[in-house]
């Protein structure tokens, strides 16, 4: 195709039949002079250039940058004319190969390039989109907040799709949370708003298909969903679910002016592709506030409470939860003053069997039941039987172990009266640095149709301590290995160094060396309660209860 | 049949001897991860037809029972007294022993269970639901 008069030596014969072919080839060919001027022009070439006949100058009819490339080309006479040039002319987009003719004169022959121009557009938007889809997951799920991820959302749909977009999230009673962009800044409000003034948007927020953008009227818009600082008339709207997990996260209203091509097919289904993560990144976050605001609220009424020093005998706790968050166990503590100095006092701690949200209701459960109870408190089994008889149930196994501590100050001494229900047992430290083991036993509460327990009757002097512990101590996996428990003869001897110390310290120090020995491994909930007879102090001295300092 | 030979694995082996008597060896850490399948295992035992004469557990390769063990174990020795059927706890690893004694269960699994007397009280919700695994 290339090959054109003058090149062949064979004759005049074969060039005039070459010559007439030419004429009628599929594609469009020009011969133009080293002067620019048009010799010949064929078929093709003339209804690309209608103006064009032999003699016309090259740059009255064609493009610039062919004019360009002839000037170049008529140098050479069209040999080694450096590539191809390119260029639209009109609608298409042409490459133009020249080569040499005869007298110097350069034959352009044209190629329609059009659709590989678009092919290739298209492949560019394909990927631009692709990388901005990722960009949009990783930024959508890198917050679970759902004000943020909402923000994120509207932001990037405003950067990518659309002149300003408007995220309408389920109602929250009878108002909708909404994110607003309109270019810069984000806005969040929430608006008392009628879904049906949009067309297709209560539809998207039941989760039902898009309605396509050519349906919706622009200037129907009611005001709500048109940003601040959005310039211009609304020129096409483009309405899209956003799906979340099983229910619809809300829909995303994208806007875009009149002066901006409207939304077109490919554009629209690009959106939804959006929405789609969008929505998914959205549903994974309320989901989480959800459970977290759940658990927050339950768990803000069962953290063990700040324990203090009543009626003259010393209350310390320590809690420290398990870090796996998947396997909160549900230690509890807590005392109950008695009412008057010289009523009993009631001390519980306990360990609920089970893990995260379950184990806090059973927990929350016993604490109030508990604190009902409370009347009968001198009654241990008594009132273990109640408890139990609350807390049974068909359905599950889950139970409870605790210990219950009655203590009552007389003079010097302070009695407890100990009952362990299936719990380990407390520990008592005397004055010499003697670790006893407080004879109580019973049963577990809360599975048995019927529970058994022995309370253990324990005087402590000044300076003595008891204490409460939940088997998160015993069982912490730690030391130089790594994987021994703690048991029971370190807690002894650890407790044998506590003597004549006050609560708070004897709670400090037992649960250092626990954390010490623990280190980095992971570990259940630990709780710890001390209850220790002051060593006679001033205070007491002014009670009236002794002469003098340290009579112990 | 399990032929892993791991003891950190955790993992049942299920048999029923020709005097009527359905074992269950325990092999590994019974807790959070593993007392679901064990509660199952055993309930599949306990509805089999004719029901097993007695339901043994054998502990003797039982690394660790946690307070979650211990219910599954609870809700087994429940299932198996609704069924009339004996269990026993077999082979008990010292700190297993410790565990059911602490919390005054040891008796619960000496056999001496199938007795209608142990069924848990009908009081309050437990009355109206049906035994767990029936209809």
């Amino acid at each position: 195709m290339t090959r054109v008069e003058g090149s062949l030596p064979q004759g005049q014969e074969l060039l005039s039949s070459v010559g007439t072919a030419w004429m009628r080839a599929p594609y469009p060919a020009l011969v133009v002079d080293t002067a620019g001027a048009l010799v010949e022009i064929n078929a093709q070439a003339a209804r690309l250039f209608p103006a064009a006949g032999p003699g016309i100058p090259l740059a009255d009819v064609a493009p610039d940058w062919l004019v360009e490339g002839h000037r170049r080309a008529a140098v050479t006479g069209g040999e080694d004319a450096g590539g191809p040039v390119r260029g639209r002319h009109g609608q298409w987009t042409l490459e133009a190969h020249a080569t040499p003719g005869a007298d110097g004169q350069v034959v352009w022959w044209l190629v329609d390039d059009t659709h590989r121009e678009l092919a290739e557009t298209a492949l560019r938007n394909e990927k631009e989109r692709h990388g901005f889809l990722a960009e949009a997951s990783s930024r959508l799920l890198a917050s679970l907040n759902t004000e943020r991820c909402m923000e994120v959302a509207v932001e990037l749909a405003t950067r990518y799709l659309a002149d300003a977009a408007v995220l309408v999230a389920p109602a929250a009673g009878r108002r909708h949370p909404l994110s607003l962009c309109a270019g810069d800044g984000v806005v969040h409000r929430t608006a008392r708003i009628e879904p049906a003034d949009v067309p297709g948007l209560k539809e998207a927020l039941q989760g039902f298909p898009p309605v396509p953008s050519r349906w919706i009227d622009p200037s129907a818009l009611p005001e709500w969903a048109v940003p601040e600082g959005f310039d211009g008339p609304v020129g096409s709207v483009v309405v899209t679910p956003l799906p979340g997990h099983g229910v619809p996260a809300g829909a995303l209203i994208l806007l875009r002016r009149s002066d901006h091509a409207a939304f077109d097919a490919s554009e629209e289904s690009f959106a939804r592709v959006f929405a789609a993560r969008a929505g998914a990144a959205l549903s994974a976050a309320r989901l989480y506030m959800e459970q977290t605001s759940i658990t927050a609220t339950l768990m803000a009424d069962l953290l063990p409470p700040m324990l203090r020093r009543v009626h003259g005998v010393e209350f310390a706790g320590s809690y420290r939860t398990a870090q796996d968050t998947e396997r909160v166990g549900g230690d509890f503590y807590d005392v109950h003053p008695g009412a008057a100095p010289g009523d009993k006092t009631l001390a519980v701690l306990g360990d609920v069997c089970g893990k995260g949200l379950e184990a806090a209701v059973l927990t929350g459960k016993i604490r109030s039941t508990l604190q009902a109870l409370l009347p009968l408190a001198g009654d241990h089994q008594h009132l273990l039987r109640l408890l139990n008889g609350t807390l049974l149930n068909s359905r599950h196994t889950r139970f409870s172990t605790l210990v219950l501590a009655s203590v009552l100050r007389q003079e010097n001494t302070t009695h407890l009266s100990l009952t362990s229900a299936g719990h380990p047992l407390p520990l008592i430290v005397r004055q010499d640095g003697t670790v006893e083991e407080a004879p109580t036993s019973g049963t577990l509460i809360g599975v048995l149709p019927d529970v058994k327990s022995t309370t253990a009757e324990v005087d402590l002097r000044p300076g003595e301590s008891c204490l409460l512990f939940t088997d998160g101590v015993t069982e912490a996996r730690g030391g130089p290995l790594g994987d021994v428990m703690f048991g029971d003869d370190r807690l002894r001897a650890a407790l044998a160094d506590c003597a004549g110390m006050p609560a708070e310290a004897v709670v400090e120090r037992i649960h250092m060396l626990v954390a010490e020995w623990i280190g980095d491994n992971r570990h259940d909930d630990i709780a710890v309660m001390a209850i220790t007879a002051p060593r006679t102090t001033h205070l007491t001295a002014v009670d009236g209860h002794t002469a003098g300092r340290y009579t112990a | 049949m399990s032929t892993t030979s791991d003891d950190s694995v955790f993992h049942l082996d299920t048999a029923l001897d020709a005097t009527g008597d359905a074992h269950i060896r325990i092999t590994g850490d019974l807790d959070w991860d593993s007392a679901d399948e064990f509660t199952e295992a055993a309930r599949a035992l306990l509805r089999a037809d004719p029901a097993p004469r007695r339901l043994r557990l054998d502990c003797a390769r039982l690394t660790l029972c946690d307070s979650l063990g211990l219910a599954s174990l609870l809700m087994v020795q429940r299932a198996s007294a609704e069924a009339g059927t004996p269990l026993h706890l077999d082979n008990r690893p010292e700190a297993l022993r410790r565990l059911l004694d602490m919390t005054g269960t040891a008796e619960l699994f000496d056999g001496s269970a199938g007795r209608a007397a142990d069924a848990p009280d009908a009081s309050g919700e437990a009355g109206a639901a049906p035994p767990p695994g029936r209809t």
